[in-house]
């Protein structure tokens, strides 16, 4: 079977046929992206086509739904479960729809899908203004990621990427175009709310909609004021950083007797809304951020040494200081975290007043140098929620087969964000390449058992489960339903 | 080229990420100039990127692809740049380019590739030891009456096919800034072809031919040092030599030094001064071949321990190329006028020319060059200088409606000293 070939006929004639293949190489290269499930069987695609404007888009999906082709949509291709689950589906790749344009009076951009945020936030410094880079990196699509989750350490002070979204351009599954917010009056994207229900929740929360209710092409994303001075990038390639001017940031490392004191100061910190990034620190991060340059083996040799030093009720914060505005607010910044640094018996240590992973790089996939590959638990809730989830993953991970790594203090990552009213925690399992297919399987067994037990868990396919989540899948389940009759935008 | 084994696992360890497709992210200072693979830039679908030829070379060596008409473009427009490479050695232990040139070699042995001019070249080489297949006699024409090489000495000077045969008036500059330098220089007597594009495009055979050649004329030579300064024969003498033959740069008989390698230690030293102004104000464009593929090779045989440690190796990971010498020359020219590109050093944009590219896809090649222009012009230089014949041309051609000038370092230094 493969794509009819009238249809492909049609998608040349949509696109041109320089942007559309059913080479199979080219197909072959797009067969799955980053963070896919190697457990589950990914497809070759039928085509790759990349279109250019909002109207072939629509034509696409018009096409697919009328020969009941299946589609996915990838963009940038580091992506979270966006590829082909079913023979001869069409993958559209966005990469052409670059459209990027900065409204600096107005603190907004219009980016379309095959914009990475490293293109963004880099036209934004120059202006005086910023954006929040997720943990996956700066080579992701801003839209993906901010109608996804939009997580990052940044997202302590101004919130994660979700509430960034303005108005959002979006093609539904059946080739219709639905123009949100201030976009469904007139050209303009500055707005998120307008006139009827707000229908963004439907493209939000944790996992995204995974690319099944269609594509969205093009959104109105908030942008926040920054400093004038230019951050000057230091290192070669291996390891680089940005220098901070040192008026207006200072990096603390700052160490807790145990968790209680750190979450505690977490929480003291939201309530005096100081700080622009809050987060604790596993040992192992800091063991892949000092094995920069030295690869594998370098981490090993630090993480050997290191392990059997550490004090394992002990739990780390870094946090970011921020004089938004004046130098004076940095000062006040400092003598209010001093305090309750010293109130909740921390002792803190000012670092290097650069940044190598939170403006323009923030490269989450250095965690791979440790053994080539990544597993990781990932809940947003509360910061108490956090804890607790953090407490029964690691209990559920003492009771199955252990991870390659085990000798270290807290192997989950607790980041809190919008002044500690959210929060993540994400817990790392590392393993081998050649184990990654173990990893993955390993990876089931803990959220089957989260599940089990009432605690958060996402299963493959990224839907959401267990008691605590009530019907919410079969709702959602109804939703794609009505927006998709065909079932073909990135059927299961 | 890898071993089986090796290249499988280099290509499996890739997470497909995307890094490989941008110049190291804290460095990237505009939407504009915000890419650095010139495939993916241009053709957009993840098979012309790193990661999509990291993939398809797995699928090929399981046996699920052949080399189709898109992966052979793919292939073999990848101008072998190296940006991805040391990119994803940011986060990962992984020898992106090694496996994009183990490809490359499986084509050819597949006689599926290389592309016919490659082909051509490779023909040319067998019969003239040129890859012009110009007549071997002629090589020395570039030698004028007031050029003196010495019968011996310490320092011999390393031509290569282009200022030989193409480029004149480059080798002439080269000798002449040499002997102001108080530097005698030999020839080889026989010189070949480096054989640069031989290693680029896979056709290891006659590629360890002119190796061998011309390794056993420099140690005949007696020669302390070579010299060149033609970027593309500086990498092959450094690193595609030891290579073939399963050596480290350091166990070759001979050290290799770029022109501007030894002039700007000449600087260093105080050995030189350029006596003259070169009223200009001018960019510089980092040849790959001496950048970032520039650094010595360190033969490893592959041994790992878990979980993916590669035991004993030294990894290349882009820092130690070439990339000083050439700013501080400029810089030590009165007159001159230096602005950087937003791209440069181990994040700079390929010519275009590069891995065979620029002979069997002049358009691409071409298209490439305008990209680097584009760049180039945001500075409102008048000049760019690199310090490779292939990029000087190339960018030449792409630079002619602009009315940039492009330069060869050696054209620049000639003139502050003569």
């Amino acid at each position: 079977m493969s794509i009819p070939k009238e249809a492909y006929q049609t998608l040349q004639s949509i696109v041109g046929a320089e942007w559309v293949s059913d080479d199979p190489a080219i197909c072959e290269a797009d067969r799955y992206c980053s963070l896919s499930d190697p457990t589950d069987e990914k497809r070759r695609p039928g085509c790759s086509i990349e279109p250019a404007t909002t109207a072939e888009v629509q034509a696409i999906v018009k096409l697919a739904n009328r020969y009941k082709i299946p589609f996915v949509v990838t963009s940038t291709f580091y992506g979270a479960g966006t590829y082909c689950r079913k023979d001869d589906s069409i993958l559209i790749d966005l990469k052409r729809m670059n459209q990027l344009e900065i409204d600096k009076d107005n603190m907004y951009a219009i980016v379309g899908p095959g914009v990475p945020f490293a293109a963004l936030q880099a036209d934004l410094l120059k202006m005086g203004l910023f954006t929040f880079v997720p943990g996956c990196g700066g080579q992701s699509s801003v839209v993906a990621n901010t109608v996804n989750m939009g997580d990052a350490p940044l997202g302590w002070r101004h919130g994660l990427g979700y509430q960034r979204l303005l108005a959002v351009e979006w093609v539904l599954p059946d080739g219709d175009i639905l123009k949100m917010g201030s976009q469904s009056m007139s050209d303009d994207y500055f707005w998120g709310e307008g006139p009827g229900p707000d229908l963004r929740g439907l493209l939000r929360g944790c996992a995204g909609h995974q690319s099944r209710m269609g594509i969205i092409t093009r959104i109105g994303v908030k942008v926040f004021p920054f400093v004038s001075e230019a951050l000057q990038p230091e290192g070669w390639a291996y390891h680089t950083f940005m220098n901070l001017p040192p008026n207006r940031f200072k990096w603390y490392n700052i160490r807790f007797p145990s968790r209680k004191e750190a979450i505690d100061a977490i929480y003291e910190l939201g309530r005096c809304e100081i700080a622009l990034v809050v987060m604790t620190v596993p040992p192992i991060f800091r063991g892949v951020a000092r094995s920069r340059g030295v690869g594998c083996g370098g981490f090993w040799e630090y993480w050997k040494e290191a392990s059997g030093k550490l004090n394992r009720k002990q739990e780390d914060l870094r946090v970011l200081l921020y004089g938004i505005g004046s130098d004076k607010r940095l000062e006040y910044e400092e003598k209010v975290l001093l305090d309750i640094v010293k109130e909740y018996d921390g002792s803190a240590r000012e670092a290097p007043c650069r940044d190598e992973t939170n403006f323009m790089a923030a490269d989450a996939i250095c965690a791979n140098v440790v053994g080539g590959r990544f597993a990781s638990e990932v809940s947003y809730e509360s910061i108490s929620q956090a804890v607790t989830y953090a407490r029964v993953v690691d209990k559920i991970c003492d009771e199955h087969r252990p991870p390659i790594l085990q000798e270290y203090n807290t192997t989950d990552w607790v980041c809190p964000y919008e002044l500690g009213y959210i929060a993540k925690m994400e817990c790392l399992r590392m393993a081998a390449v050649e184990d990654n297919y173990a990893l993955q399987e390993w990876k089931k067994e803990v959220e089957a058992a989260c599940a089990e037990k009432g605690a958060y868990a996402l299963v493959p396919d990224n839907k959401v489960f267990g008691p605590v989540w009530g019907n919410y899948p079969e709702k959602e389940d109804a939703i794609r339903a009505a927006f998709d009759p065909n079932h073909i935008s990135n059927p299961e | 080229m890898l071993k089986v084994e090796e290249y499988k696992h280099q290509a499996e360890t890739c997470v497909r990420c995307s890094y490989c497709k941008f110049p190291d992210l804290n460095y990237i200072k505009s939407s504009r100039f915000s890419r650095q693979c010139p495939i993916d830039t241009r053709y957009k679908f993840n098979l012309f990127s790193a990661h999509g030829l990291l993939h398809t070379a797995l699928a090929e060596l399981d046996g699920k692809l052949t080399f189709t008409p898109q992966l052979m473009n793919a292939l073999w427009q990848c101008t072998l740049c190296g940006g991805c490479d040391i990119r994803c050695k940011r986060n990962l232990d992984v020898e992106v380019l090694q496996v994009i040139e183990t490809l490359r070699c499986r084509c050819v042995e597949q006689g599926q590739g290389p592309m016919p001019e490659h082909k051509r070249m490779a023909a040319s080489v067998k019969k003239s030891h040129n890859i012009y297949g110009a007549d071997p006699k002629d090589r020395l024409k570039w030698l004028t009456a007031d050029i003196k090489p010495a019968r011996k000495a310490d320092i011999l000077y390393f031509v290569g096919d282009p200022m030989s045969y193409r480029r004149p008036e480059l080798a002439q500059a080269t000798a002449k800034i040499l002997e102001k330098a108080g530097a005698p220089f030999m020839l080889l007597p026989d010189e070949w072809s480096s054989g640069h594009e031989l290693f680029a495009t896979g056709q290891l055979k006659p590629a360890r031919e002119v190796a061998e050649h011309n390794v056993a004329a420099i140690k005949a030579s007696g020669a302390r040092q070579v010299i060149t300064s033609d970027a593309e024969a500086y990498k092959t003498l450094k690193v595609d030599y030891p290579r073939i033959m399963e050596k480290s740069t350091e166990d070759m008989p001979y050290t290799i030094l770029h022109i501007t390698e030894y002039i700007a230690g000449l600087l260093k030293d105080g050995k030189l001064k350029f006596n003259r102004r070169v009223p200009m104000k001018v960019t510089y464009h980092d040849p790959c071949n001496l950048g970032r593929l520039g650094e010595p090779w360190y033969h490893w045989e592959p041994k790992y321990e878990p979980p993916n440690i590669a035991v004993g190796k030294k990894w290349r990971r882009g820092y130690d190329g070439i990339y000083e010498p050439p700013r501080e020359i400029l810089r030590a020219i009165r007159g001159i006028e230096f602005i950087e590109m937003e791209r440069v050093k181990d994040n700079a944009w390929c010519c275009g020319y590069g891995g065979g590219v620029g002979a069997a896809f002049p358009d691409f090649a071409m298209w490439t060059a305008g990209e680097r222009i584009a760049e180039a012009m945001t500075t409102g230089v008048e000049a760019i200088v690199s310090c490779c014949p292939n990029c000087k041309d190339l960018l030449g051609a792409a630079a002619e409606p602009s009315g940039i000038k492009v330069y060869d370092i050696t054209e620049i230094m000639l003139r502050a000293i003569r």
